[in-house]
């Protein structure tokens, strides 16, 4: 149960949110310059480059970022994502509460398993149930807490039946489940284990493309599902998806400059933007971010449960160089808040960012008690899979440093610092969500005491309250207050110390267009629609 | 009928050392290259010694991003705007105490197993087994997996790199005292002290002396590429600057392919120390023992 959403997370560096593109099915409103205008190839096939294998099939407990943008194209989701976090159809056309403890989805009608099974309502209800009993470790685990029970009114209706008002979960587990086909999955048994290799006789797709050929450290190869009702034309426009693995964006970027791949899907380094876009030939899109970057204070350590040298340590950050230099201006500033800028609705732009101010950390540490000699020292956790941050964490050392407190920097290989997250041992955490869409649901999962992601062990009962209260108000006018409210508490009592939330950029040929962006590295340009809608132009 | 043998053999042993080592300089004097390398790496343990004189500590951040080398910075500057040719020197300072530390450590854990495994045949037999045994190992794979279970430090790094590196010593060090433990000189010795450690410090240790230097070298030289390597791979000291964490950035960066002065500087001056450090220790070998090459 407690490392989902964090995962995800994790895996998706930070997500992104300024998509110019519509997200409604069809017709991406935002189609890619370049071109070269001339006529479309059919049955072109589609290079995309990745850094990782597929480590898991199964879309439930998928991990890598390679699990997720596969199994993407072959299981939907109910519901999809607009760059301002609002939910938006997707299998499912409406969704809502019939009554406080009951929630529903009405999906298409007329979908299809790639292996000519109709895609129902049953499918849905099973998948829901499925993983509420058997737990596997997704991030959809994590949003299931109030959930009861799914049932299947219709062939088209799904109703879920909550043990407590809540008024996240209908969107929530719309966005974050996969649908996945009944009449594979259920035999296999459980589906925290079940691999769903295609070993018995292949994979079974809803999505544009079924996965057909696997090559381990290769490349992964799918093949158009002819019936993909989402996307203009009811058919996906390229015949073959090839995802191919490389192994790391050094050679990602050569193999895109010269024309081996069509498409990087993992996000491009900050610095290497410029340079891109300056680039004949290749297409650099922009990726709303729609997550934060933050670093979290262990209030289990006795120095840190002391406001004041939270806050001391909140001063010694130079964000504006963080922003600048390693994120290339790439990245917004949240004001220290979790409800960041991109959610437009919710955030209060009168909670202002902590400034870089070493001589008042030095005061506040001063009052508390403390040295400024260099003797306080604090153990500050990173994965080094994660490059931004591995790059901005020697920042925060230097800022710490002026301030006159040590910060020793244990950078960690990915599933160490996973493991030593979830156990706590660390002073300071830093790493990065992709997705924190719903305020409430996300400060609920970080805030309060046995929050999945509660990684500063904050304990505080007023701002338990207030996300409780806006956990079951299900009028937005009337939740948003005790969210901005709960969003200064955590930002004056530096609960959590939110530094950015970046906005990414993807690179492509461009012969290719029609791609249709959507927030976050792990929907991005390779979100099933997206792929499903690129065409090649002839010559360029 | 022995004695007056080995008490000419311990003549020799005992003044042997100045004249063999004059002997050795002088015949070394006359390697070009052995001297060449000789002075790569006195300049590049001046260069990390004198780090605070030549560049200030790289830490913070730069006002150009990615800038080509020029003037201003002759190894140009990395993806956080600092100075790369401040990241090599300090970053030489990282990797010589890493080199100089694991190897000594190596050196003295490998030789002393090595002259007692000569000495007392028995053990000879378990330690052979445990040599054989670490030498079989993938290195690399399980210096990863320590480096990542326990976290990067540079004594982590040091005590791994050490722990993988003694089982060479101890072979190449273990063979020729083989040869001399059956020297009659040591037989002589037997007969006038009943203490192994003593006719070890005596006569075993100085009769391997020149083979452990050239193991020093060697070993450090291969220190300084496994650091690098580790650091690479993001296993290094993340507080401290060291060639292998410069590529490691530049990589991280995907910048190895816009920016070729990052992954250049350091992999010259890992190259340099390598090539430097076999030169040497071929052209001192060489100048120790004329008569194998000549």
């Amino acid at each position: 149960m407690t490392s989902r959403p964090r995962r995800t997370a994790a895996i998706a560096v930070t997500a992104a949110a300024v998509s110019i593109a519509t997200f409604a099915a069809c017709a991406p409103s935002a189609p890619t310059e370049g071109g070269g205008g001339g006529a479309a190839v059919t049955d072109a096939t589609l290079t995309i480059a990745t850094t990782t294998d597929v480590v898991n099939y199964n879309p439930f407990v998928g991990n890598s970022r390679s699990d997720y943008w596969i199994t993407n194209l072959m299981y939907p989701h109910l519901l999809s994502i607009g760059p301002d976090g609002e939910k938006a159809p997707e299998l499912a056309e409406k969704w809502g509460y019939v009554d406080d403890t009951t929630g529903y989805y009405e999906i298409r009608s007329g979908m299809k398993w790639s292996d000519g099974t109709p895609l129902t309502a049953k499918d849905v209800a099973y998948s829901l149930n499925a993983v509420k009993r058997d737990k596997p470790a997704g991030t959809l685990t994590g949003q299931l807490t109030n959930f009861e029970s799914a049932t299947a009114v219709s062939d088209t209706r799904v109703e879920l039946k909550l043990s407590a008002p809540d008024s996240t979960v209908v969107p929530e587990v719309g966005f974050w489940g996969n649908v996945v086909p009944q009449h594979v999955f259920e035999p296999a048994g459980s589906v925290a284990t079940f691999a769903n290799d295609g070993k018995d006789g292949g994979w079974v797709s809803a999505g544009p493309y079924v996965l057909t050929e696997v090559q381990r450290g290769q490349s992964y190869t799918m093949e158009r599902v002819d019936n993909y009702p989402l996307v203009d034309g009811g058919k996906p426009k390229a015949a073959k998806v090839v995802y191919r693995v490389y192994p790391d964006v050094n050679t990602e970027i050569l193999g895109l400059k010269n024309g081996d791949v069509d498409v990087i899907a993992n996000a491009l380094p900050p610095a290497q933007v410029k340079g891109l876009q300056g680039t004949q030939g290749i297409t650099v899109e922009e990726i709303p971010g729609l997550g934060y970057a933050h670093m979290t204070y262990n209030m289990n350590k006795p120095d840190l449960a002391k406001k004041e040298v939270r806050q001391a340590l909140a001063y010694a950050v130079d964000y504006n160089a963080i922003r600048k230099v390693v994120l290339a201006d790439q990245a917004v500033s949240t004001g220290s808040s979790p409800i960041m800028p991109v959610l437009k609705d919710y955030h209060d732009d009168s909670i202002k960012e902590y400034e870089f101010d070493p001589e008042k950390s030095k005061q506040l540490l001063t009052d508390a008690g403390y040295k400024t000699d260099g003797s306080l020292k604090f153990r500050l956790i990173y994965s080094l899979q994660d490059p931004v941050t591995t790059q901005w964490a020697t920042l925060v050392k230097d800022g710490a440093a002026k301030a006159g407190v040590t910060i020793e920097l244990q950078g960690l290989e990915r599933n160490t610092y996973l493991a030593k997250t979830d156990a706590g041992d660390f002073d300071i955490y830093a790493g990065n969500f992709a997705i924190m869409d719903d305020p409430a649901t996300n400060m609920a999962l970080t805030y309060l005491p046995g929050g999945v992601i509660n990684y500063s062990y904050v304990d505080d009962p007023e701002l338990s309250s207030l996300i409780e209260q806006a956990r079951v108000t299900f009028e937005r006018d009337e939740q948003k207050p005790l969210l901005q409210k709960a969003a200064k508490v955590v930002r004056d009592n530096v609960y959590d110390n939110v530094m950015y939330t970046q906005n990414l950029y993807v690179a492509h040929r461009s012969d290719w267009s029609g791609f249709v962006v959507k927030p976050s590295e792990l929907l991005s340009i390779v979100n099933p629609i997206s792929v499903a809608s690129a065409t090649k132009s002839e010559s360029q | 009928m022995t004695t007056p043998q080995a008490q000419q053999a311990e003549a020799v042993s005992v003044d042997a050392p100045p004249r063999a080592a004059r002997l050795t300089w002088r015949r070394f004097r006359r390697e070009p290259l052995g001297v060449a390398a000789l002075a790569v790496l006195v300049l590049l343990v001046i260069a990390a010694i004198a780090a605070p004189l030549l560049a200030d500590y790289p830490a913070g951040y730069g006002d150009t991003v990615l800038a080509p080398p020029s003037g201003a910075h002759w190894f140009g500057t990395d993806s956080l705007g600092l100075d790369v040719f401040a990241e090599v020197v300090w970053g030489a300072q990282q990797s010589l105490l890493v080199a100089a530390a694991a190897s000594l450590i190596a050196i003295v854990f490998g030789t002393l197993l090595a002259v007692i495994g000569a000495y007392f045949r028995r053990v000879d037999a378990v330690i052979s087994v445990v040599v054989d045994l670490t030498l079989s190992l993938p290195i690399l794979p399980l210096m990863i997996l320590v480096a990542a279970l326990v976290g990067p430090s540079t004594m982590t790094i040091i005590l791994v790199i050490a722990a993988f590196s003694w089982p060479e010593v101890t072979r190449v060090v273990r063979s020729q005292a083989l040869s001399v433990v059956r020297l009659p000189y040591v037989d002589a010795a037997r007969l006038m002290t009943g203490s192994p450690v003593w006719i070890i410090r005596r006569h075993v240790v100085p009769a391997v002396m020149p083979l452990v230097l050239v193991s020093v070298v060697l070993t450090s030289s291969r220190a300084v590429l496994s650091a690098a390597g580790l650091a690479f791979l993001g296993l290094g000291d993340p507080n401290t600057w060291s060639w292998g964490r410069i590529l490691y950035e530049a990589q991280q960066a995907g910048a190895m392919s816009t920016a070729w002065w990052l992954p250049l500087f350091p992999s010259l001056a890992i190259f340099l120390l390598v090539l430097a450090s076999t030169l040497l220790s071929t052209a001192y070998n060489d100048a120790r023992n004329p008569r194998r090459n000549k």
